[in-house]
């Protein structure tokens, strides 16, 4: 809230209003209000105090805090410490990533003799919409396509980043990020952030406490979600979730309310997907062909995948949503006049899927089984944070941010570790990396990953990825050190199924 | 001394875990303590006229006559007896509500044929629209299965193997029961549940479940119209049938675990429904057991692994299939591996006692340490010492075992 408060609230108060009145459920809103003032409950004499007092109870007022605490959380800039530093490198590396995927999607195409973008046959669009609920039976060949990048590609581009404020004299420059001006928190800052964990507090998914516990907490988050206050809910996720009340409350933290608006939107986007056959729709097919269908946690999910990530892909909400926007082609369909309607932004939602890009999605199946409820809050948990691990920016919670604080904090609590990666040149980024981009998704069991979320959510922030990496690799020290090739130290990290979250994360937080 | 066993199954998970305990592999002449043997060795084994007699310290994988429970048409006969008979006692566990027994409706209506017929008949035409499923009672892995929707189609096999009907030929008998055609779907896909059982003794009766189990899925989506009837791919969930389908994955065999289907049962339907629905599970086990109890020729030398089928309904009811005297311990995929590794490390954990050496005079009452992965359903011997110190120690499950509403 620092940020907000620099250029004074009138200042940010003015900017809700104005962005809150151009959203589309605000006329809705009015209209309730209108009603509102229109009934007994509201006199002229004592307007402003009745009117208050029926919202309250109405619960608008509650609905219109959360709006505001939406905003707050989608629109947080982070105050950098060092405002010298020039970071628009960031943004040109990032620039320069996006030219180069597009530029390998425009050459997959003509390898393969296909368009980015057309109008399906009728006959196509007929048999997708037959089969919209079981896409995994949609006779579609993708097995020539491959996946853009994967993560070990985005890393390597990471890595060649360079700072036009720092020089790197470094024979090695590509082995670590300690080079780039970017201030990360140390250990006791992360104690201070991560207070429930540090102080010991009792936590859900430590297998200690009993079902006694369960049951507060259960009774507790019930009030939470009754009393329907999104902040609320987030400090109550800082103390774990229980499976039964986390749907409910994830939707709640990040605003993914249902309405009328939120349906005919999703119907929208998949109406388009109908009629528009665009070459990201294989990419995204072949991603859930290479994970989730194969996955013994997730293979269940693949139909319901299918839908939502098709419809993500054409999402044009989430190109305008994102801060530092991604780049994107005008793009004519195929064989039609190049007028402004034959004309479509690709890819739609500026997203171009990465090998495992599904796993953002994946573990949310388990909530849901409404895929309109389950495409909200996947969306919602992609513009608050999934978009800034696999696009390069120097936002704190970005990636480079979270590599760095990885380093950092294994370099300062295992010298030893740090030393012998160094003496055998892998640098442990490199083992860890593709936990990162993915938030672990895919590499724990589901529940420890809803877990994991539960925090993100709770505390905001990514950073517990960067730490839990650490604590594995601490975890697994003695192995590490016995090894000295990749693939060994690859296979010491390759099952990470016993890992139980919280109380790991507790143990190294813990003062 | 070292312990020695003996096996006829070229499984390798069998010898694997014997050879990691320390024990030497024997042959079926040799002196075995443990002998992993498949059903047609046991039964030659404790037939009158092969002689043989085993010693305190040797203990064998099956009992004499498991059929009495793996065999479609006998389960259901001793399922029903024991609930005659619990009636007659007046039991509160058998109570009934509108014709239905309230606490033990946990097979589906069956009969056998062709000695059932016409009991199925009168059944047939109180709800004529229901289809049901016909499985013969001997064999296994969904072959010989089929569905009817009508009276007229088990007519018309009946005339095309005709011999069936006529008893005196019968080769082969069929049990019919009520399809349950609102299984409960995840995905659109149905699926049944395959758990594992340890029972040690019948008499007392001592019987484990393992914590880790799976759900086997159907790579089709499910449809009951009946232009699908005949489809087995939407309807069995056989690794055995689905494995030849095009659909199938041989990653993940088509197989989620329990603790998977747990998580998503209780994020989507609640914490409630799921701890009953996994509650009503333990129960009809313990009671598919307690109604053979009778039959089962418990002989101290042996224990045995059941494989239980299970579907769950779409209002979350748990219905018994089968219960299976040598479930396979093939591994289709990696999970699988690892989970029939850690099945059978369970199992030698428990029915050896601590001294490491079989002992048929032990008193079978393994320590909560020894049970790893196993939860105790039920031990009789305990529940009748009633102490509530050894209680405590054994974990509160069985005791709230008899708790019926």
């Amino acid at each position: 809230m620092e940020e907000l408060k620099d250029k004074g609230m009138p200042h940010t108060s003015q900017k809700i209003c104005d962005s809150i009145q151009k959203h589309p459920s605000y006329i809705g809103f009015i209209e309730e209000v209108q009603k509102l003032v229109s009934s007994s409950n509201v006199s002229v004499n004592n307007f402003n105090e009745t009117l208050m007092k029926a919202m309250r109870e109405k619960g608008i007022e509650c609905h219109m805090k959360n709006n505001v605490f939406h905003w707050v959380a989608s629109n947080k800039k982070y105050k950098m410490d060092s405002p010298i530093v020039d970071l628009a490198f960031f943004k040109r590396a990032q620039v320069q990533w996006d030219k180069r995927i597009h530029k390998s999607l425009n050459s997959m195409c003509s390898e393969l003799g296909i368009t980015l973008a057309r109008a399906r046959s009728s006959q196509d669009r007929e048999e997708l919409s037959e089969k919209w609920g079981e896409l995994s039976n949609y006779d579609i060949d993708v097995s020539k396509y491959r996946p853009v990048y994967a993560p070990k590609d985005f890393l390597e581009v990471l890595l060649h980043l360079k700072s036009p404020n720092c020089k790197v004299y470094d024979i090695d420059p590509n082995w670590e990020f300690a080079h780039l001006p970017i201030k990360v928190k140390d250990l006791p800052e992360l104690r201070q952030h991560y207070g429930e964990l540090s102080r010991g507090e009792q936590i859900l998914g430590t297998h200690t406490y009993g079902t006694l516990f369960e049951a507060e907490r259960i009774q507790i988050g019930e009030r939470v979600l009754a009393q329907h206050y999104a902040p609320v809910a987030q400090e109550y996720l800082k103390r774990g979730c229980p499976k039964n009340l986390r749907s409910e409350m994830w939707s709640l933290v990040l605003g993914a309310d249902i309405n009328m608006i939120q349906s005919e939107y999703y119907e929208s986007l998949k109406n388009h997907t109908l009629y528009y056959d665009l070459m990201i729709d294989k990419l995204i097919i072949k991603d859930i062909q290479l994970t989730a269908s194969n996955d013994d946690q997730y293979f269940v999910f693949e139909d319901v995948l299918y839908q939502v990530m098709l419809c993500f892909m054409r999402d044009g909400d989430i190109l305008k949503h994102i801060s530092s926007q991604p780049g994107y082609m005008q793009v004519i369909l195929k064989g039609k006049q190049p007028t402004s309607e034959n004309t479509m932004t690709f890819p739609p939602s500026g997203v171009i899927p990465f090998h495992g890009f599904t796993m953002y999605a994946a573990p949310i199946c388990y909530l849901f089984q409404d895929p309109l409820k389950l495409y909200y809050v996947f969306r919602a948990f992609y513009l608050r944070y999934w978009h800034r691990l696999h696009r390069v920016c120097g936002h704190e919670q970005g990636i480079v941010s979270i590599c760095l604080l990885f380093e950092r904090l294994l370099q300062k609590f295992e010298p030893a570790l740090w030393h012998h990666f160094r003496e055998i040149s892998i640098s442990p980024i490199k083992v860890v990396f593709k936990w990162l981009m993915r938030a672990f998704s895919g590499h724990l069991p589901p529940e420890q990953v809803l877990q994991l979320w539960d925090l993100v959510l709770a505390y905001d922030s990514l950073e517990v990825i960067a730490l839990l990496a650490v604590i594995i690799m601490i975890f697994r020290k003695d192995n590490l050190l016995q090894v000295t090739t990749l693939t060994n130290i690859e296979s010491v990290l390759a099952d990470i199924s016993s890992i139980n979250v919280i109380p790991l994360l507790q143990m190294a937080l813990l003062k | 001394m070292k312990v020695t066993f003996c096996t006829d199954l070229d499984k390798s998970v069998v010898v694997t875990n014997c050879e990691k305990r320390g024990w030497v592999q024997v042959g079926p002449e040799d002196d075995w303590n443990i002998y992993w043997a498949g059903t047609l060795t046991c039964k030659s084994l404790f037939s009158v006229d092969s002689g043989y007699r085993m010693s305190d310290a040797q203990i064998i994988n099956h009992f004499p006559n498991h059929y009495e429970i793996s065999r479609k048409d006998l389960l259901v006969k001793n399922i029903k007896r024991y609930r005659r008979e619990l009636e007659k006692e007046g039991n509160v566990i058998a109570e009934k509500g509108d014709s239905k027994y309230l606490h033990l409706d946990f097979i589906p209506v069956t009969f056998v044929l062709p000695a059932d017929y016409n009991m199925f008949v009168e059944e047939y035409r109180k709800s004529p629209q229901s289809t049901w499923i016909m499985k013969p009672c001997g064999r296994s892995q969904g072959s010989g299965i089929f569905l009817i929707n009508k009276l007229s189609k088990l007519k018309k096999w009946s005339r095309d193997t005709k011999h069936i009907f006529q008893p005196q030929l019968a080769k082969e008998s069929y049990v019919i029961s009520r399809y349950i055609d609102n299984p409960l779907l995840i995905g659109g896909k149905k699926f049944d549940m395959r758990l594992y059982v340890l029972v040690t003794s019948f008499r007392p009766l001592k019987a484990y479940q393992f914590k880790h189990g799976f759900c086997r899925f159907c790579t089709v989506k499910y449809d009951s119209s009946v232009a699908e009837l005949d489809n087995m791919y939407v309807h069995l969930t056989n690794v055995s049938v689905q494995k030849h389908g095009g659909e199938y994955n041989s990653i993940h065999g088509g197989k989620l675990s329990v603790q998977n289907l747990r998580l998503h049962l209780e994020s989507t339907r609640g914490k409630e429904v799921t701890e009953k629905l996994f509650d009503q599970i333990s129960w009809l086990i313990i009671h598919s057991l307690k109604a053979v109890q009778p039959v089962i020729a418990s002989d101290r030398h042996c224990f045995e692994c059941y494989g239980y089928d299970i579907i769950i309904d779409n209002k979350l009811k748990p219905w018994l299939i089968e219960v299976n005297a040598s479930p396979s311990l093939t591994s289709t995929t990696a999970n699988d591996r690892i989970l029939k590794y850690k099945l059978l490390d369970n199992i030698f954990s428990i029915i050896v006692p601590p001294s490491g050496f079989p002992d048929t005079r032990w008193n079978k009452i393994p320590t909560k340490e020894a049970m790893k992965d196993f939860e105790l359903l039920i031990d009789e011997e305990i529940i009748q010492n009633e102490d509530p110190e050894t209680s405590e120690k054994y974990g509160a499950k069985y005791s709230s075992m008899y708790r019926w509403r």
